[in-house]
């Protein structure tokens, strides 16, 4: 009969094409008995994991794929570093893989415009431009910018192609925008660029002091490790502003930017005076105190909150709670390193550490939180400020050493130390870099003071960037672009905030003819003629094992870990050290545990200085201090992958925010809304005026994500890391 | 936002926080949750499903959206949470001040989705019954295959929850992932929480309504909507010193026109034309003052406008060819009443015509006019009633019943002026529709006067209201004043003089045009000009 059957139309359609949109299967997950749902569109044919490219948090992200194509991120539930959570970000992380933005071939500018060209040519052309200028001008002429964004295989390998094949002298990483001011401070107080803590300590410190941090929003799965901590621990804010972070804290010490210096100084001076200090341990384990004893004498309670700005209550009633503390945790971020008197404040907060023996115990350090997903794998192995494995180019031992290991000639290693960022585009200005190549960073945007930095890139006579995406800031003005593989796209390691290193895997395949950046640096090798230097680094398995082997021994010995293979089979990641033969396979370790540092002697040291005002003040003509930090989650850097998400687009503002305070905006006759010209000494820029009580009077923030913010920042630097102070210049704001 | 004085806020944060601890306790999901994130028994009767939100533990991450994209396979832009910011207090002066200080600045991300109704709006007015609410776990879910795509649901939902899918044609939301809940997993927001500040929890709703009869005026949270019109189930838990005084969103300064909905403005003018014209035309008939040929003209022009009206509603569907359905919702939705009536006064408009003009017995003219001018005024009183029972103050009955009659008279008095001045002189049935029209226009600008300046500067709704219109909306104001100015000035024109009977025609048609072209805009500006309260959201 149903032949017959008329298609009566159905009054209510619980099924249909529209409801399969969204059915979901079942799909097993080894953190869980039952796993969980996932979208049917979305359905793997196979699950690998791969650790975020985005911040040093390091979490590990389950790929979905299916006919070798990715289809959905989900975090990875057995994980130590995350256990199943992730930000915005890291759910997002394949979108700007798959955007349509990518760069598919090599461009060339040809009569002013890039023209795609292919590898062929770009190698050769590479190859002829990097020897005209050296040719022309000195080997040292050619100039590399390395990066925290690929694994730490190439930049490996970028390191000893660029120095020891194409014998280029300077080379730095954009990490010196982020943590050289954590290593400079870490290699003087204890021997070497070591953060000794484990992301546990979140969990088991009864005192958590965060400086210059707002965790919550840069580092949300660190943020959420602090959330787990079950003793109700007191959480002391030290940030000029009241950000997501603040809201959490027990207390927050709304310090006047760039005072914090003193702060801590006079934190040493109320907990020495107070005798809150544990004497035994500096004695066995540290040396110079009584020199930093004497010197914090001088910073009372009337000087310090002169400094700062904090009322006498506030101060001494955190200096009480750090005293009560029997597990405190000191930790910093960028508010700190990025300051013109960086390395000495980070140090300061070492010192504080250090004093109340706060230290290689749960729950205590003083902990620098890494930026980038790979800045410490930068600054161990990239062979850029230092040589490999944190050895010294000026000392012929360690050029012996690397030598001897990689079996090259030490004549090819360069016997004197790289220029620092700041140095490199200096000596552009000066005509002494007449070439440089940028590799996966964009200095046209997040370099400090930028609208100079333009006119400096334009008196180069080669610039070449290799990236995803070709229209960067900085990709835009190159003479030769390099399209690289991203994100899962190619095999190798991140090494994260807590020294963990963990897996990156080649998932799916770069767009069109884009390669790793590993093959392009193979590539360049070969057509410049040093390959045969190389062939041990045949593949990112191959240079791990040479990089376990180049780390026998120091501080950071991996050779204990069994390579790429080891890492997979733990599936957690190791943190570093893992010496070979160590029987320590705590998945969460912390350094100096039995209180010995990698200095001489063993002993960690006080380091201080007078505390200097900033460089550029508030003056009549510019009297607010303008801030910049992290706006959302959901936005990385310069955004040239961020940008590119539907979602997390939708999660950030869409126009360029400045928050000012009420009283300021009320000064200025300006509201939420309103369009106003941020003016600086070095350029101006259009925002909207968001009036929040979160900044004090007296100060703006504006998020570092738009392109045109550096334009407005002073370019002042600490002595010592050459890091840049993002966190302080003066400005105007008026209504337009 | 329920603050430690509820008790039972206070019982809740002791279990989150206390008990737990640590304890690393695993979650179905997969990650390591420190507490309970589902009940531990389904509902019982007198309860139901509810959104937990533990406001200290938000951060304003945001991962939860991106969850609940990611684990639900949504559209590249599709997203179903969003998460907004309140900020208040008092900027902290260069010294310090400590966060439990009244004063301190004080900012709060807020998460929120469905919030899972009690009396939802969105099924409330859907006219093809797409919602429904389960009856034992009150989720509110949307049959996707049952939604015709007429964005109903869009405007009475107060929390901006349905979201139209432009490749599907039909509107989605969250359903809480109840086929998670079902099998004992968390859904997706929840499991993406880093703070585990989302939770599924058990609201009686006795209570819930209690509550809200008590305090008619309580909002989820600063600045959301009232509670009280849907009873949206999802509570927002801090143990922090209640929020300061002057909590503003961080979008409360984002006030922008709304969407103009061209196929709502279009058909709502023309229906009401076409029933403002076929009542005038039958109230002259009645009182003796128009001529038949008129009458049937009037009749022809107003049927014709009908049907453009309803082409026009059909075109503003996702999916046209199952707008059938529309007529499902008929016991609840106004929309569905409003579809029928003037499904029934179309071709009840076409009989009239043809009876006026001879093709059916005369003797049924006055019965088909009569039964078509009420059921029209029915379908323009359903039009009127879907916008009031939205709770929007701009669109209060008594000021949408006002504007459509103001339309009808305008816009109808003109056509009929047109209709009688074309083919039966002009003479007395012309003159009286013009007098209507006039006064119609008059009455709405002085309406649009009083409201103006009654509402100006006022914080809410209405004053955002004003602030558009006599913003941004202005120009649209003044062209709507210009032209229905230049219909007036038309009508005054042609009844001083004496002009030719084809210059008579024209000038009418004229008057008509600027009549309608007047109540377009001011029909956009209905829909431009509205700012209800919303939830709080981010910078935009």
């Amino acid at each position: 009969m149903s032949r017959f059957a008329l298609p009566i139309p159905q009054l209510r359609a619980r099924t249909g094409p529209r409801t399969d949109e969204l059915a979901r299967v079942r799909l097993a997950s080894a953190g869980s008995a039952r796993g969980r749902q996932i979208p049917v569109r979305h359905a793997p044919t196979s699950v690998a994991s791969s650790v975020c490219g985005f911040c040093s948090t390091g979490c590990s992200l389950d790929v979905h794929v299916r006919d070798r194509r990715p289809v959905n991120v989900v975090p990875t539930d057995v994980y130590p570093v995350n256990s199943g959570s992730a930000c915005p970000k890291g759910w997002e992380a394949m979108t700007p893989m798959s955007s349509a933005g990518r760069a598919t071939t090599p461009l060339l500018r040809r009569g002013g415009r890039l023209e795609p060209v292919s590898w062929d040519v770009a190698f050769d052309e590479f190859c002829s431009k990097v020897r005209r200028v050296q040719a022309d001008h000195g080997a040292d002429s050619f100039a590399f910018l390395s990066t925290g964004q690929i694994v730490t295989e190439e930049m490996a390998l970028l390191g000893a192609v660029a120095k020891f094949g194409l014998g280029m002298v300077h080379g730095d990483g954009n990490t010196r925008q982020c943590m050289a001011t954590a290593v400079t401070a870490y290699k003087e107080c204890f021997g070497f660029d070591a953060p000794p803590y484990t992301y546990a300590d979140f969990e088991e410190s009864d005192v958590v002091v965060l400086v210059g941090s707002n965790l919550a929003i840069a580092h949300p799965i660190m943020f959420e490790r602090l959330q787990r901590n079950p003793h109700r621990p007191e959480i002391i804010v030290v940030d000029p502003r009241a950000t997501e972070t603040a809201m959490i804290a027990t207390r927050h010490l709304a310090t006047a930017p760039k005072s914090d210096q003193t702060l801590f100084y006079g934190i040493a001076r109320e907990l020495i005076a107070r005798e809150a200090i544990d004497r035994r341990y500096i004695a066995e384990h540290t040396s110079g105190f009584e020199d930093y004893a004497a010197f914090v004498a001088d910073f009372d309670a009337g000087r310090v909150c002169a400094a700062t700005g904090l009322d006498v209550e506030s101060y001494l009633g955190a200096i009480d709670a750090i005293a009560a503390g029997k597990r405190v945790s000191f930790w910093w971020t960028m508010g700190v390193n990025q300051g013109h008197a960086a390395t000495r404040t980070a140090q300061a907060i070492i010192a504080l550490a250090l004093m109340t023996g706060n230290i290689g115990r749960p729950g205590t350090g003083a902990n620098s939180i890494t930026g980038q997903c790979n800045a410490m794998g930068s600054r161990l192995f990239s062979n850029t400020a230092s040589l490999f494995c944190g050895r010294d180019t000026t000392n012929p031992e360690h050029r012996q050493e690397v030598a001897d290991i990689i079996g090259i000639d030490a004549a090819a290693i360069p016997d004197r130390p790289s220029w620092a960022y700041d140095q490199i585009i200096e000596g552009i200005v000066k005509g002494k870099i007449r070439g440089l190549w940028v590799i996966a960073t964009n200095p046209a945007h997040s370099w400090i003071n930028h609208g100079h930095l333009h006119d400096v890139l334009e008196r180069l006579d080669v610039l070449v960037v290799q990236d995803l995406y070709a229209d960067t800031e900085t990709a835009v003005l190159s003479d030769l672009f390099l399209p690289a593989a991203g994100w899962a796209e190619k095999e190798g390691t991140f090494i994260n905030s807590e020294r963990r290193i963990g897996r990156v895997r080649a998932l799916h395949q770069p767009p069109g003819d884009a390669r790793t950046d590993f093959e392009i640096f193979q590539g360049i090798a070969e057509v410049w003629g040093c390959g045969p230097m190389f062939r041990r680094w045949r593949t990112p398995a191959k240079v791990f094992d040479l990089l376990a082997e180049l780390s026998r021994g120091r501080p950071c010995d991996i050779s204990g870990i069994g390579g790429h293979t080891g890492l997979d089979e733990v599936a957690v990641g190791v943190q570093w050290p893992q010496p070979e033969g160590s029987l320590d396979t705590a998945v969460e370790r912390r350094l100096f545990e039995d209180g010995r540092f990698f200095t001489p002697d063993q002993r960690a040291r006080f380091v201080f200085e007078e505390p200097t005002v900033a460089p550029e003040r508030a003056s009549d003509r510019y009297p607010l201090v303008l801030l910049t930090g992290r706006g959302t989650t959901a936005q990385w850097h310069t955004q040239t992958r961020t940008g590119r998400s539907p979602v997390l687009a939708a999660l950030g503002p869409e126009h360029l925010y400045v928050d000012m305070s009420p009283a300021d905006a009320e000064a200025r006759g300006v509201k939420s809304g309103d369009t106003v010209a941020v003016t600086s000494r070095r350029g101006a820029v259009e925002a909207r005026v968001f009036v929040t009580p979160s900044v004090a009077t007296g100060q703006v923030f504006l998020p570092m994500h738009d392109r045109r913010i550096n334009v407005l920042t002073a370019p002042g630097f600490d002595p010592y890391s050459r890091q840049p102070s993002y966190k302080h210049s003066a400005v105007q704001v008026a209504a337009v | 936002m329920t603050d430690v004085a509820d008790p039972s806020a206070v019982d809740l944060f002791g279990e989150w926080h206390d008990g737990a601890g640590a304890s690393g306790m695993r979650a179905p999901g997969g990650g390591t949750a420190y507490r309970a994130l589902l009940p531990a028994t389904a509902p019982g009767p007198g309860q139901q499903y509810r959104f937990e939100v533990d406001l200290d533990s938000c951060t304003g991450c945001k991962a939860c959206v991106a969850a609940c994209h990611s684990l639900n396979g949504l559209d590249e832009d599709e997203t179903w949470r969003s998460v907004g910011l309140l900020v208040g207090g008092t900027a902290a002066p260069p010294t310090t001040a400590t966060v439990a200080t009244p004063v301190a600045p004080w900012q709060q991300h807020v998460t929120t989705a469905c919030h899972h109704c009690l009396e939802p709006a969105c099924l409330a007015g859907c006219p093809v019954e797409a919602y429904e609410k389960d009856p034992i776990t009150g989720i509110v879910s949307h049959l996707d295959d049952q939604c015709i795509g007429c964005r109903y649901c869009m405007l009475t939902c107060p929390y901006e929850v349905p979201s139209f899918n432009e490749r599907l044609g039909v509107v989605r939301k969250c359903d809480m992932c109840k086929d998670r809940l079902a099998e004992g997993e968390e859904p997706a927001c929840v499991q993406g929480c880093p703070t585990d500040a989302i939770s599924i929890g058990l609201v009686s709703t006795v209570e819930l309504q209690a509550g809200l009869a008590v305090d008619p005026s309580a909002r989820l949270v600063p600045t959301a909507p009232r509670s009280a019109h849907t009873q949206p189930t999802t509570v927002y838990l801090t143990r922090r010193p209640t929020a300061p005084h002057n909590v503003v969103a961080a979008d409360d300064h984002h006030v922008v026109p709304a969407h103009n909905h061209p196929p709502l403005v279009a058909m709502l003018v023309l229906t009401q034309m076409s029933v403002g014209a076929f009542v005038l035309s039958h109230l002259l008939d009645l009182s003796g003052v128009s001529e038949a040929a008129g009458s049937t003209a009037s009749a022809v022009l107003s049927w014709v406008s009908a049907l453009v009206a309803i082409g026009a509603s059909v075109l503003h569907l996702g999916r046209p060819l199952v707008a059938w359905r529309a007529v499902l919702g008929l016991r609840h939705s106004w929309l569905s009443r409003e579809i029928v009536a003037f499904g029934a006064y179309a071709p009840l408009g076409g009989a009239t015509a043809a009876a006026s003009a001879g093709w059916l017995p005369n003797g049924l003219t006055p019965w088909l006019a009569t039964a078509t001018a009420l059921v029209g005024l029915a379908g323009v009183g359903c039009s009127a009633m879907l916008y009031a029972v939205t709770g929007r103050p701009y669109w209060r009955l008594d000021r949408t019943v006002a504007r459509f009659v103001v339309t009808m008279a305008a816009t109808g008095g003109a056509a009929v002026a047109l209709a009688d001045v074309a083919v039966a002189g002009g003479e007395h049935a012309a003159v009286a529709a013009t007098w209507v029209a006039t006064c119609g226009i008059a009455v709405g600008w002085m309406m649009t006067f009083v409201f103006v300046a009654r509402h100006r500067g006022a914080a809410g709704p209405l004053g955002r209201s004003v602030s558009l219109l006599t913003g941004v909306l202005s120009p649209q104001m003044g062209l709507a004043f210009g032209a229905s100015g230049v219909a007036v000035v038309i009508a005054g024109g042609a009844s001083a003089g004496s002009p030719s009977p084809t210059a008579a025609v024209v000038l009418a048609a004229v008057a008509l045009l600027a009549v309608l072209v007047a109540a377009w805009i001011e029909r956009g500006l209905y829909f431009t000009g509205d700012s209800p309260d919303r939830m709080p959201g981010a910078l935009r």
